[in-house]
């Protein structure tokens, strides 16, 4: 039965749709349980203001829904797009890609709902500031989206690109592998930029004067803890690109295969790292103002520290790929 | 279900190079366009102290967007760069909005559109910082915090085109996917109104917006 290339082909996209929105529904249901929770209790702070704090939990929770429709549009994609060619190729390619968008779509899910709820707690304490709170909620939550977005990116070349000119027997692991490294990578920056992002919201309330600060640090602790996603999307860039020569002996495979997982479970520890400590000095550049550039520099040497893990993984996985 | 994969195009060959033009999008694009040169007659024709309808709406805008730009960069600047932003927000919403109009759809659906408007934001923002600062402290802002940091910093700076237009052409196309087949699967019965609810006006306002002010900090970061 399984000798059939276009029963692989379908069960590769069905088992890839199924993984896709299953895995992807996790994170944004968390983040926008969370908002609500704090929307919650804003409220019972501040029951005048319910009106602008329940407006304010929907856009945040609309923006974190949008990882789960990404993996949605991914899914559907799997299950309604005829494929023009059928191979052993395409079915590790449809697969890789459902993997990539379901692991993806989970840390930015859960990241985006910490400004969404941060926000609301902030109306309630700091009526005045909802329009500046919710336009920070904003840039913040769609930064921290970023890695979702390139998850998305890759399932889309995987899906779309035309590999069949590749010789097969390395080339399927090296697929998955793709999909692999930048889906788990994207985990942990997404979460880390979340945080980073709810703590611009808190200090925005604490203390208003603070915002030109407060989303500068922001955006750059962001930027950095995105870093580890980006280390994910270039070994995933490598991996789709690079032709590498046939070999029919299962070892080279594994060693492609083993690539992408090495880089995508080494990207979310520092993603998360980076993201508390972009959390921590945002939140004291919020409560002293004078010292923001001290403050910006050791959290990029403290991120530059924890980040070196991930670049111990990439090196490893650099390794897999060109050398062994 | 066609509808998905199926992309209007022609195809002119200019001196051995094959030019490809996305038809609909296009159309979109200029009916977007001429809509809004539409409204801005209709909104100037007649300037009174008692304003027209499209007098308040314009008025609204402009005022909402001159606050915001005035938040992000300095007095000077905000000449320059308001009208940028004031009118990329308003092709935007009109264009996320299109699709609620029978026969139309959204511009923005196609990456070519987004990616476009991306690059667009990019080249002002780096042409700003380096106006602002000089091209040897803009430079030398790629060396921070440590010289070999360089090359992931420059990835880091393309990455945000990417981001940027990917997550509202992923918005807008994801919203059209949806509309498209749950409006297949049931017959188009009750839901799809409120489907467009949500993803045209509610969605598409959103990601509008996003997509201007992450315009507008992206200029703002590199001035700083």
């Amino acid at each position: 039965m399984l000798s059939n290339i276009v029963t692989i082909t379908n069960l590769a996209s069905y088992a890839g749709a199924g993984l896709c929105i299953g895995l992807g529904a996790i994170g944004a249901a968390l983040g926008e349980g969370y908002t609500a929770g704090l929307a919650n209790h804003a409220i019972s702070q501040k029951s005048k203001k319910s009106g602008d704090i329940i407006k304010n939990m929907l856009v945040g929770q609309a923006i974190a829904e949008t990882a789960a429709i990404f993996a949605l549009v991914i899914a559907i994609l799997l299950l309604f797009v005829k494929m023009p060619s059928t191979s052993i190729l395409k079915a590790a390619a449809l697969f890789g890609a459902g993997i990539c968008m379901g692991f993806g779509a989970i840390g930015s899910g859960v990241g985006s709902g910490f400004p969404g709820g941060e926000a609301c707690l902030g109306i309630a304490r700091q009526p005045v500031m909802a329009g500046r709170l919710t336009t920070n909620m904003l840039i913040g939550s769609a930064v921290c989206q970023t890695p979702a977005i390139f998850s998305m990116v890759v399932a889309l070349m995987l899906m779309f690109m035309d590999f069949s000119k590749m010789p097969v027997s390395p080339t399927w692991a090296a697929l998955i592998g793709a999909g692999i490294s930048t889906g788990l990578a994207a985990i942990g920056s997404g979460f880390g930029g979340g945080k980073a992002a709810g703590a611009s919201c808190e200090g925005i309330a604490r203390q208003p004067e603070s915002i030109a600060q407060v989303t500068t640090t922001m955006l750059v602790g962001q930027a950095v803890s995105q870093t580890p996603a980006i280390f994910g999307l270039l070994v995933s860039f490598i991996l789709m690109f690079k032709t590498f020569p046939e070999a029919v002996a299962l070892n080279a495979s594994m060693a492609l295969l083993g690539a992408g997982i090495c880089m995508g479970f080494g990207g979310v520890g520092p993603g998360i790292g980076n993201g508390l400590t972009a959390e921590s000095a945002v939140r004291w550049v919020s409560r002293n103002m004078r010292a923001t550039g001290e403050l910006t520099r050791i959290m990029l040497v403290g991120q530059a520290v924890s980040q070196s893990t991930a670049i111990y993984a990439m090196v490893i996985s650099l390794v897999l790929i060109f050398v062994v | 279900m066609e509808d998905l994969t199926n992309i209007p195009q022609f195809t002119i060959n200019l001196f051995g190079i094959n030019l490809v033009f996305n038809t609909e999008t296009l159309i979109m694009t200029w009916i977007v366009m001429l809509l809004l040169i539409l409204f801005g007659f209709l909104a100037t024709r007649k300037i009174s102290f008692i304003p027209n309808p499209f007098q308040v709406v314009a008025e609204l805008f402009v005022q909402t967007f001159y606050d915001l730009t005035k938040d992000a960069l300095d007095e000077k600047m905000v000449k320059k760069y308001f009208p940028l932003i004031c009118s990329l927000f308003m092709f935007l919403l009109l264009s996320n909005w299109l699709g609620i109009l029978p026969k139309l759809s959204e511009p923005t659906k196609d990456l070519n559109t987004t990616l476009g408007l991306g690059v667009m934001g990019f080249f002002i923002a780096h042409h700003a910082g380096i106006k602002k600062k000089g091209f040897k402290v803009y430079a030398k802002a790629y060396f921070e915090p440590i010289f070999f940091m360089a090359p992931l910093n420059i990835i880091g700076e393309l990455a945000k085109v990417v981001s940027i237009s990917f997550r509202l052409y992923g918005n807008i196309l994801g919203g059209a996917i949806i509309i498209l087949v749950v409006s297949h699967l049931i017959y188009s019965l009750v839901l799809p109104p409120f489907l467009i609810l949500f993803f045209s006006l509610f969605i598409g306002t959103i990601q509008a917006f996003v997509f201007t002010m992450l315009t507008l900090v992206y200029i703002s970061v590199q001035v700083k």
